[in-house]
């Protein structure tokens, strides 16, 4: 594990980060040269400070990571963070120019910045992650030559910075309202630093370096008049989204030979809900929970029913006063690729025709599509399962994962010994120990015990559950045990049967997913994030109103995450789901277009009914089990393809359950001082 | 139904002291001890009558553990009640009323009234906090203090209604603008508002609180 931390740190091997070095100077020179030379708004701005090769990671591949230059500038007394990729950069094709201007961050006041978060781990890249006060996390910037520290320092020369008493990596700014978190921070910065170390400037003459900025807004313009080749409405601003709205329509021509069903609508809103949002909408608005049993009785006609372009006309003058802005993927309809019919689930026979004689599952792709497009029979999920976390590697004979089985349920025999042999005087002394066990005892008694499986006093189950949670939490002492946990876990043993297996499989599940726990919650708000910037790419509309409405954290999302669906399905739907988004077969990241699906379906509703944050709340955490999966599916799967690469450039790295970036420290407790 | 005001309540504390057990008491008047642990947030909401007039109540239950705290808090704007628990029988859940209180007074209008519930006395024999310890609690931060038994429904209606009264004198003497919904009140159709345009709430602290 060390081995992998100080390969990551040795930079000299990373073809793009040498490649962004020379990168770096140049656009520096050229920088020099063009001094002044595009007009833009922030003409008359001072350059307060500048670092080259600070770098945005959107995929895990390091061939995708984009450079770019941080600056701060100070116009009327505002700060103004900026992060502006290179262009043209050689080492990596597979970007586009809009894959890049999608991450630029222009000109952001820091009057609109919430927080600060620095992480400068001993070992890999040192990164900030900027959330402004909307919620809204822009993607970790990696600084390449370090300086974290600096950038911060000169951040606290121009706006009120101050340590989070809740988490001390973070930096809240111009938060005036708590003297507690005030005096907290009289702030270990440095007053006074060390100038100008590794590439950064500080140009005395306050000379600004626009040529990265007048350059993408020229490009802007050019394909903003590629728009009105599709009959849009010419946009001023400009707005990245909207040229990737623009790139999605001239891709759907492509998709379309994806397509291979177009029996049935795929975007369905308007067609099974029109007429209950037609009802509804006369009534004064009380109780969804009326509204929910109405979605209930159209749920039966949602798939069936086909409405004309009449009725949808019709639909809309009656039921919106509020003017519902087009869903920009419906401008298309006709050539949009639909998900695919699922199929009925694999059973032992198909499965077996998977692998060889000796057992191995011979093409796993093969293996993870079919599952992908219908799921795995009951008695066959305890054997497939643990290929799709990646308890079993799928080259494995029968022999061999007989012998794995047995060498695991010694392990884990081992590690329950651990806590399990701490004797009530020792225990007495490990309050840690006893706080978890706690909780767990608590939370086991209130995980699914309405499920025949869980049901009733003294439940065996439920004592396995304990113990896997509890062994869990010592064989992941860091990540410890946290709400959630135990409903991914209640599937898992459900199926697996075994206590043994069934620890392995969630620990492999964990691997993946554990970052949802993390103390300080970064895997979730990655994923928030990745999802506000999905919603961007394909329903700019909506993600407007979001924006407009104060919703862009996406909190009323969080539960969908943290536990996948969990909550949002029945038992076996659920299962049904995570077998889907295990196999990781369109993308790693199905489960964001699973939300974006959810939320396109009913966008005009919430955006007809003007929901603010916590109406829409309630009506997402209400939709539970009003939700019908195989539509959904289908929806992702077309929005996932949709989307392609895209969508892909729009998850930032790391974004779970992609593996993090820093492996050598997975769950970062982070106590050093600044 | 019609109602005169709507009012939001929020339900805070640790994991596993009975909020979502108070809130069903409440709603369903029925004790359930096996339900599911509450992720995120779950809602509530029933009728009650004060003065005369009906009051809907839309109440938040939260989840508890630690790390959803950056969580909880975005489920405070615009509260105009919260409940506060803890357990009589777990002392930790008592000691930790402080933070939750300073979440509250942070991400909460000022105005907004607080009651503490010291749930479970119908555990008794196991009792770890006392009454008077309660008492002193709610007194020095100025919030109004019932003990509680969601299994019995010892003063689980009175919690909630008591609360419900004390926002609702609150309009009447004009501490609230209810047109301005950031404190939690919505006027209902059937409503006659209160007085309203009273002083500006923002500025004052709720319930003749903190030292
Ligand atoms: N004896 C007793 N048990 C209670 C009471 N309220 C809740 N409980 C139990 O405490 C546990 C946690 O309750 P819950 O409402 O889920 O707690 P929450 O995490 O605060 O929502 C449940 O298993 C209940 O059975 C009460 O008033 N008396
Ligand atoms: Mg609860």
């Amino acid at each position: 594990m060390s081995m992998e931390a100080s390969e990551l740190q040795d930079l000299s091997d990373d073809a793009d980060y040498a490649a962004s070095q020379q990168q770096g100077s140049a656009s520096m020179m050229r920088c020099d040269s063009s001094k002044r030379s595009s007009p833009s708004e922030h003409e008359d701005a001072e350059l307060i400070y500048l670092k080259d090769n600070v770098a945005i990671h959107p995929t895990q591949f390091a061939s995708e990571r984009i450079s770019g230059r941080l600056k701060l500038t100070k116009q009327d007394s505002i700060l103004f963070l900026s992060w502006i990729p290179y262009k043209g950069q050689s080492s990596n094709a597979k970007l586009s120019e809009k894959d890049r201007s999608l991450y630029t961050i222009t000109a952001v006041p820091f009057t609109e910045v919430r927080s600060i978060k620095r992480h400068t781990p001993a070992f890999g890249w040192q990164y900030v992650i900027v959330v402004q006060s909307s919620g809204l996390a822009h993607p970790p910037l990696y600084f390449y030559n370090g300086g974290v520290r600096e950038f911060l320092a000169i951040v606290k020369q121009h706006v009120f910075l101050a340590r989070s008493a809740e988490d001390a990596s973070v930096f809240l700014v111009n938060d005036f309202q708590s003297p507690l978190q005030r005096t907290l921070s009289s702030l270990e910065l440095p007053s006074s630093l060390p100038v100008a170390s590794g590439q950064s400037t500080y140009p005395s003459d306050g000379g600004s370096l626009n040529e990265n900025q007048g350059r993408t807004s020229s490009d802007v313009g050019n394909r903003v008049s590629s728009l009105s080749q599709y009959g849009l409405r010419k946009h001023k601003s400009h707005d990245p989204t909207r040229d990737l709205s623009i790139h999605l329509l001239e891709k759907f021509s492509l998709v379309t030979k994806f397509a291979r069903e177009t029996t049935t609508q795929l975007f369905s809103e308007n067609n099974g809900f029109g007429s209950a949002d037609r009802r509804w909408n006369n009534q004064p608005v009380h109780s969804y929970s009326d509204k929910l049993s109405n979605i209930a009785e159209e749920k039966h006609h949602e798939i069936s029913h086909s409405y004309s372009e009449n009725d949808l006309l019709k639909d809309e003058d009656i039921s919106n006063d509020i003017d519902v802005p087009a869903d920009p993927l419906e401008f298309n309809k006709l050539s949009l690729v639909w998900g695919k019919p699922r199929q009925p689930q694999m059973g032992s026979k198909e499965f077996t025709a998977f692998l060889d004689s000796e057992g191995r599952v011979v093409e796993s792709k093969a293996l993870r599509e079919r599952v992908f497009y219908g799921g795995i029979e009951h008695q066959l999920r305890r054997e497939v399962w643990p290929f799709l976390l990646g308890y079993y590697a799928y080259d494995l004979t029968y022999a061999e994962r007989e012998y794995l089985r047995s060498v695991k349920r010694m392990e884990y025999a081992t590690l329950k010994q651990q806590w399990q042999s701490i004797s009530p005087e020792q225990a007495k002394r490990f309050t840690k120990y006893r706080e978890r066990k706690g909780l767990i005892d608590k939370d086991v008694v209130r995980t699914d015990r309405a499920f025949e499986y869980y049901e009733g006093d003294d439940n065996l189950n439920v004592n396995s559950m304990r113990d896997i949670l509890l062994t869990y939490s010592f064989y992941n002492f860091d990540l410890g045990y946290c709400q959630g946990m135990s409903d991914y876990l209640s599937p898992i043993l459900f199926v697996m049967g075994d206590e043994s297996e069934s620890f392995w499989c969630f620990v492999a599940l964990m691997e993946r997913l554990g970052p949802n726990f993390n103390r300080d919650q970064n895997g979730m708000h990655t994923q928030l994030f990745a999802l506000s910037k999905l919603v961007e790419l394909l329903d700019s509309p909506l993600h407007n109103y979001f924006k407009q409405n104060d919703c862009l954290n996406y909190f009323f999302c969080f539960r969908w995450i943290l536990i996948q669906f969990k909550r949002e399905f029945e038992y076996e739907k659920t299962m049904q789901l995570w077998e889907v988004l295990w196999t990781h077969y369109l993308s790693e990241h199905l489960h964001l277009y699973v939300c974006v699906a959810i939320l396109k379906r009913f966008r005009s509703k919430i955006i007809g009914e003007q929901m603010d944050f916590d109406t829409l709340l309630k009506f997402i955490n209400e939709l539970s089990g009003h939700i019908d999966l195989d539509s959904t599916i289908r929806d992702a799967e077309a929005l996932c393809i949709c989307a392609g690469e895209n969508g892909a450039a729009s998850i930032p790295p790391g974004t779970p359950p992609s593996l993090p970036l820093d492996e050598g420290i997975l769950y970062p407790q982070e106590d050093d001082v600044l | 139904m019609s109602y005169a005001y709507l009012f939001k309540y929020i339900i805070i504390g640790d994991t596993g002291v009975g909020k979502s057990c108070l809130l069903l008491q409440f709603t369903d008047k029925r004790f359930q001890p096996v339900h599911d642990l509450t992720i995120g947030v779950e809602f509530g909401a029933r009728m009650i009558t004060i003065d005369n007039k009906p009051i809907k109540l839309q109440i938040w239950d939260t989840a508890g553990q630690e790390s959803f705290r950056s969580i909880t808090r975005s489920y405070y704007r615009g509260a105009a009640g919260a409940l506060l628990v803890y357990d009589i029988t777990r002392r930790e859940t008592f000691n930790h009323l402080a933070s939750w209180l300073e979440d509250a007074r942070q991400h909460a209008n000022a105005n907004m009234t607080i009651m503490l519930i010291g749930n479970k006395c119908d555990l008794a024999h196991r009792r770890a906090v006392s009454t008077e310890e309660g008492e002193q609690f709610a007194k020095e931060h100025g919030l109004i203090f019932m003990e509680a038994s969601a299994k019995t429904a010892q003063n689980v209606e009175e919690a909630f209604i008591k609360t419900a009264a004390t926002i609702y004198k609150k309009i009447q003497d004009g501490v609230f603008d209810v047109s301005n919904e950031s404190y939690g009140i919505k006027v209902g159709y059937g409503g006659i508002p209160g007085p309203s345009g009273g002083r500006d709430g923002s500025t004052s602290q709720g319930g003749g609180c903190c030292g």
